[in-house]
């Protein structure tokens, strides 16, 4: 590899779809519009649990203009049921509706007022049935059940071996143990313990999830989708309709935003089942509302007992951990596992004992979101740590150092060994606070720090095209959510194939053109399908170097690429045999073959291209989850914060993110990532919390759920990055986007804590919650 | 997206309450449509007729003289933000006006909607309130004025008739010179509760700082069902000296929350909102006060706005 | 409560009114239902699909476009109150090929994710300069009360938008931190 310096990754390259996004170009999937589409609309569940006796569809069914009206009952000419984990969910609910919100019926008619008439005229009988709000309702002995045991999904790797509880509300049950932590805590010179929550919150991507849906005249099915991973939905579809891999395509347009609430089939199924019933494409868009009732967060209930020694050094934690998964299981299993296994977080911890259940209650189905089940434990480890530092008159920023897994030190046995320096991101962190000066009067500071994991085992596949003319085509599933997938996998093969960004175009993710990617989540994709990229760009790299040297008798090592040209440089090189290196002193190249002139050579003719492929598939390995992270999501933040105490009106005043990334390919598009990670943390942390009385969801609109607007920014707020080439990415990046969002709510609460003595156990700390704590000290 | 409706764009007020008084309840009247047409959207409402008042000419007139101040019920929010004379004869509606909502819905929505559509959570419904506002009427039995405290009746509930139009509000001129704060507080989208406060002060020897207040003013808005306003509270204040406010802000506070009657509900619980009634009555009184004293007291607290 | 079905019984289809609008500079003849939402109109019927819909309450801003250079809610303002009216929507910032200064600034500054929320923020922006040349950090903080952005943090947004104001010149009233 050429030790050039890097001229596009690490440099601040324009996205490459900003010029259409800022034009109004773009084109999301509730933009396209495919002829003789039809529109659909859904009838949902009023109840929160419910026998469905009966659903009349004759009237809707006799209106002109539908064309087809669809209830559970009819779905006799298909696999009616989906689920990443457990093939829990019915496309349309069957006998039982489980959640307020779930599909009860559905319509496609020649647009859509006829759609929203025929709705009107579906009659459905239901009969109420008990249900199960909340974790306690839900874990209750003799509770009312949300299902009855289902069959599981098969798809993945680290979901082959679900653990439900027959008879009970618990659909997956992880446990993970190392040394005896029940004697470590019995010995510990500290104990202390709490219990905290975490709210339901919902991702509120600003573009609703949607999904357009065609069957053609060979009966392949293509669906256009606002989904993360195509490749998980043609999977559902496939069983779904007994067909072949091969005849279901999925077309990924830009999604207005995902945060893993676009993750795994959730509209599709059903526009394909309109669209097979109505003999035409079917259009299906949620509202805003209805994202509310599609998917959510996970709430959790957190249980932490933390045993340190005298000096400060951790012992033993011990973890239950209890996780609202909603009526449907979703990804939830794997969010409880994945994230209960770095419930211990950044930190080395001899004895551990960690235990937690996906529980099912019947609300909205909680799945993926940004963070996968780690914000949820880090609330709760974060804030015991600050506790325990209070305990031992210790400073939290050194507690927690003194703890932290060491660069390289193993994180489990079997699993990857720590790729990054938390020292040195709590560090620069604490220095940007000012932790060590003290704090101006009426504001508190506190830190947290947080690891996590990435998914494993996963697959990336990739392919780069080398056309005629020297400009470039990466296929890759990757899909484009805002995160600047595209431009960095442009920025990538940019530079292994020293083309300008210009002349690098990334094709929109689609199963038919695009090769295999397991999903875009879990902060892998610049990592994973990064790697992909860049060796399928190396490939095509190596065979430019081939055809040069086959053809001018050259050895390889005289050869190398530069500005979409391969360079020849003179026989007798310089020292080193440094071979096209630009920087003073070195001599020009003695020959200059320009792409299209060495695919001239190689085909004989104008025309022609080649095609390089990679392959990033680590596989199964010993680690207990049965895949080894590919890197770990090292972050950090430190928060100062102001409080009205009158009000309990909390406000954050500066707030500092630092993220360990290995490498920014793109230092300002991170930033831009990070910033909204942020953000979006403050959601959860000050704001959001959906509401359920009686199993009614209150606030499942804007006018009622309350997300960050721009007055909420903290008056500073930098987001940094610690750069140490460490990870195993391209050219030592590593993954970033979930992590900086982790540590926002301890960060906050530990702030408060210092500031005003008052530490709360749930979120959102709002101003009524954190005044209750301050009258509550003052008559405490 | 709307079921469908016939849109009517009568000339005259009396036009339009002709075609009320013809349609019923199919109809309802319609200027902004920032409120209606979103309860429409919902399913909420299904009005098969909508009477456009925004053609009525004159409707949308603001215009200041010795009767006081005269807002047409089809002013937008962003008209009295921007109005001259309201400047000149109300300034704290002006300021109120400027944090409805947002920009958007300032640019469309009107005041006549506002009032007439009676969300318990509108914050000019509790600004007119304290200033002694009316609302004028028009039917085809003639022009009505009723005080803004008798035509809301309770949440999405007015006194207007069926056939019956909001053609204006009308403030009248206040007990000498008037120093008012209007501050709502709340995380959400409508806000938790809104306080304004309306001082009429009797200067001595000419000098700001001197007066009393002959007149007092508070309303409590979002914590009842409708804005209500606190006599008990109101009457600790008449007679003080301007300077002397801050010694009885603890009791007008007390009064003002005593009198509130809150509800728990997704804004908060009742102990909560009666709490921020004292916090904020004090704290709106304490803008007032300075504002009678001729300056400008603290302007932010978190979460909240200071009109 | 009457229904749609009832409708239909009354007396067929709503009629629908031919309207002329400017939209972006060029004129248009329409034919709209007294409820057809502008939003619709613009998307379907002119295809012009920058406007976008997202929460369909007015809280979010992702449909806003400037009737007239006020910014308003398109998915909550009837189609019929733009006739007669000029409409401007994100495709008609740019000049040809030439970005409107806040879409370049946008570029610039890293302030576009998702994109979904970007028609809207350029609309209202405009909107905010036009009237306010240079506006106070807190000016801008005021007027994007009612634009939501869930990717960005606003943090380059604003600054996108005041460095904008900025280049244009006038002497800043209350500047920029």
């Amino acid at each position: 590899m050429s030790a050039r310096p890097l001229r596009h990754v690490g440099r601040s390259v324009p996205r490459v779809d900003a010029l259409e996004k800022v034009t109004g170009r773009a084109r999301y999937v509730t933009d396209l519009v495919v002829p003789g589409m039809a529109h659909a609309k859904v009838r949902r569940s009023p109840h929160p649990h419910a026998r469905v006796v009966h659903v009349d569809l004759s009237r809707a069914r006799a209106l002109p203009g539908v064309f087809a009206a669809l209830g559970g009952a009819d779905l006799t000419w298909c696999d009616p049921y989906c689920g990443p984990a457990f093939r829990d969910r019915p496309v349309l609910a069957i006998d039982v509706a489980r959640y307020e919100g779930e599909p009860v019926a559905a319509v496609a008619a020649v647009d859509e007022a006829t759609a929203a008439e025929a709705l009107d005229l579906v009659r459905v009988d239901y009969e109420a049935l008990p249900a199960v709000i909340s974790l306690e309702e839900a874990l209750r002995p003799g509770a009312p059940l949300v299902h009855v045991g289902e069959p599981l999904a098969g798809h993945f790797a680290d979901l082959a071996s679900l653990r439900p509880e027959r008879g009970t509300n618990v659909c997956h049950r992880f446990s993970y143990a190392r040394g005896d932590a029940a004697a470590a805590l019995a010995g510990a010179h500290l104990v202390v313990e709490d219990a905290f929550e975490f709210p339901r919150v919902q991702h509120y991507a600003m573009e609703p999830n949607a999904a357009v849906a065609a069957w053609d005249e060979t009966g392949g099915l293509t669906v256009w989708a606002g989904t993360q991973n195509p490749y998980s939905v043609r999977v559902e579809l496939a069983k779904m309709f007994g067909a072949p891999l091969s005849r279901i395509r999925i077309v990924v347009p830009h999604l207005g935003g995902g945060f893993g609430s676009k993750t795994y089939a959730k509209l599709e199924p059903l526009a394909a089942v309109l669209a097979r019933a109505a003999g035409r494409p079917v259009r299906l868009a949620a509202s805003a509302a209805e994202a509310f009732q599609t998917v959510r967060r996970c709430g959790a209930r957190v249980r932490v007992r933390v045993g340190l020694a005298r000096d400060g050094t951790l012992q033993a934690v011990e973890c239950r951990a209890d996780y609202d998964m909603g009526a449907y299981a979703d990804i939830g299993p794997r969010v409880v596992q994945k994230a209960t296994y770095t419930a211990t977080g950044p930190y080395r911890v001899p004895h551990v004992a960690l235990d937690a259940r996906a529980v099912y209650t019947n609300t909205t189905p909680g799945g993926a979101f940004r963070g996968f089940g780690v914000p949820q434990l880090a609330w709760a480890l974060e804030s015991l740590l600050d506790v325990a530092a209070d305990r031992l008159d210790r400073d939290p920023v050194d507690l927690r150092r003194q703890n932290f897994l060491a660069h390289g030190e193993e994180f489990a046995p079997g699993d990857t060994p720590i790729d990054g320096k938390f020292e040195e991101s709590l560090g620069r962190a604490a220095e940007a606070i000012r932790w060590t000066a003290a704090a101006p009067a009426g504001r508190g500071r506190g830190v947290s720090a947080m690891l996590k994991a990435s998914i494993a085992p996963s697959v990336s596949e990739a392919i780069v095209r080398l056309h005629a003319d020297g400009s470039v085509t990466v296929l890759a599933s990757t899909v484009e959510m805002g995160q600047g997938a595209r431009t960095a996998l442009a920025q990538i093969a940019a530079e292994v194939l020293a083309v300008g960004m210009d002349r690098v175009g990334v094709a929109p993710a689609d199963t038919a053109v695009t090769p295999y990617d397991q999903t875009t989540s879990s902060s892998r994709s610049t990592t994973l399908t990064g790697r992909a990229v860049q060796e399928a760009a190396a490939d095509v790299r190596e065979q430019l170097l081939r055809i040069v040297a086959d053809h001018l008798g050259v050895p390889a090592r005289r050869l190398a690429l530069d500005d979409g040209a391969v360079t020849v440089d003179a026989a007798d090189g310089g020292p080193g045999g440094a071979a096209g290196q630009a920087g003073a002193g070195a001599a020009p190249p003695a020959r200059r073959l320009a792409y299209p002139e060495v695919l001239a050579l190689r085909f004989g003719m104008s025309g022609g291209e080649l095609i390089g492929r990679g392959v990033v598939a680590p596989g199964r390995t010993r680690a207990p989850l049965g895949g080894s992270t590919p890197f770990w999501e090292v972050a950090v933040g430190a928060a100062e914060v102001s409080l009205d105490e009158a009000t309990g009106a909390l406000t954050v005043e500066r707030y500092v993110s630092v993220a360990d990334v290995g490498r920014a390919v793109n230092p300002l598009i991170l930033e831009g990532q990070d910033e909204g990670a942020v953000v979006q943390g403050l959601g959860h942390t000050l704001f959001e919390e959906m509401t359920y009385a009686d199993g009614h969801l209150l606030n499942g609109t804007l006018l009622a759920y309350r997300v960050p607007r721009a007055d909420d920014v903290p008056a500073a707020l930098e987001c940094r990055f610690t750069e140490n080439g460490d990870g195993s990415g391209p050219f030592g990046a590593k993954g970033a986007g979930e992590g900086s969002l982790i540590p926002v709510s301890p960060a906050v609460g530990n702030a408060l804590a210092r500031l005003a003595g008052i530490r709360l156990r749930e979120l959102p700390l709002s101003p009524e919650r954190v005044w209750r704590a301050l009258r509550a000290r003052r008559r405490g | 997206m709307l079921r469908p409706f016939a849109l009517h764009r009568p000339a005259t007020a009396e036009e339009a309450c002709a075609l009320l008084g013809r349609l019923g309840d199919d109809a309802v009247p319609y200027a902004g449509g920032t409120e209606l047409l979103l309860l429409m959207k919902e399913g909420l409402l299904r009005p098969r007729h909508l009477v456009d008042l925004k053609r009525i000419p004159g409707l949308d007139a603001i215009a200041a003289g010795g009767g006081g101040l005269l807002v047409g019920a089809t002013a937008t929010h962003r008209a009295v933000e921007r109005s001259a004379p309201v400047a000149a004869a109300c300034p704290v509606l002006a300021s109120v006006a400027r944090h409805v909502a947002n920009v958007r819905v300032r640019n469309v929505g009107t005041v006549g909607g506002n009032l007439a559509f009676a969300d318990p959570h509108s914050d000019l419904a509790t600004v007119f309130l304290a200033l002694d506002a009316t609302v004028a009427l028009v039917s085809p039995r003639g022009r009505r004025e009723l005080p803004v405290g008798d035509f809301v009746r309770g949440p999405w509930e007015t006194a207007r008739e069926a056939d019956e139009v909001l053609v204006a509000v009308v403030v009248p001129p206040g007990l000498g010179r008037v120093a008012a704060a209007y501050v709502k507080f709340g995380v959400h989208e409508r806000p938790t509760l809104g306080i304004a406060v309306v001082l009429g002060v009797e200067d001595r020897d000419g000098r700001a700082g001197a007066g009393r207040v002959a007149d007092a003013r508070i309303a409590i808005g979002c914590v009842n069902p409708r804005p209500a306003r606190a006599p008990d509270a109101e009457a600790r204040l008449r007679g003080c000296g301007v300077g002397d406010l801050e010694d009885v802000a603890g009791a007008v506070a007390e009064r003002a929350a005593a009198s509130a009657d809150p509800a728990d509900d997704l804004h908060g619980s009742a102990d909560y909102k009666r709490e921020m009634v004292a916090v904020f009555t004090r704290r709106a009184l304490r803008a007032a006060a300075a504002r009678a004293r001729g300056g400008e007291g603290p302007a932010r607290y978190a979460h909240a706005v200071l009109a | 409560m009457s229904g749609p079905a009832d409708d239909r019984a009354a007396g067929g289809a709503p009629a629908a009114e031919a309207i002329e609008l400017v939209v972006n500079g060029r004129r248009h003849r329409v034919a709209v239902r007294s409820h057809d939402l502008l939003l619709d109109v613009l998307r379907d019927r002119l295809d012009l699909k920058g406007a976008k819909r997202s929460c369909d309450a007015q809280v979010c801003g992702a449909c806003t476009v400037l009737v007239d250079g006020l910014a308003v809610s398109a998915c909550t303002y009837l189609a019929v109150e733009a006739a007669g009216r000029s409409v401007l929507t994100v495709e008609g910032l740019a000049d040809g090929d030439r970005l409107h200064p806040l879409q370049q600034a946008f570029v610039d500054h890293g302030a576009v994710q998702c994109g979904f929320c970007t028609s809207g923020m350029l609309l209202s922006a405009k909107a905010l300069l036009d009237e306010q040349p240079a506006p106070s950090r807190v000016d801008v903080l005021h007027h994007l009360r009612g634009s939501l952005c869930r990717c960005t943090g606003y943090r380059k947004i604003v600054e996108a938008i005041l460095a904008v104001a900025g280049d244009a010149g006038h002497g800043g009233r209350g500047g920029r931190p």
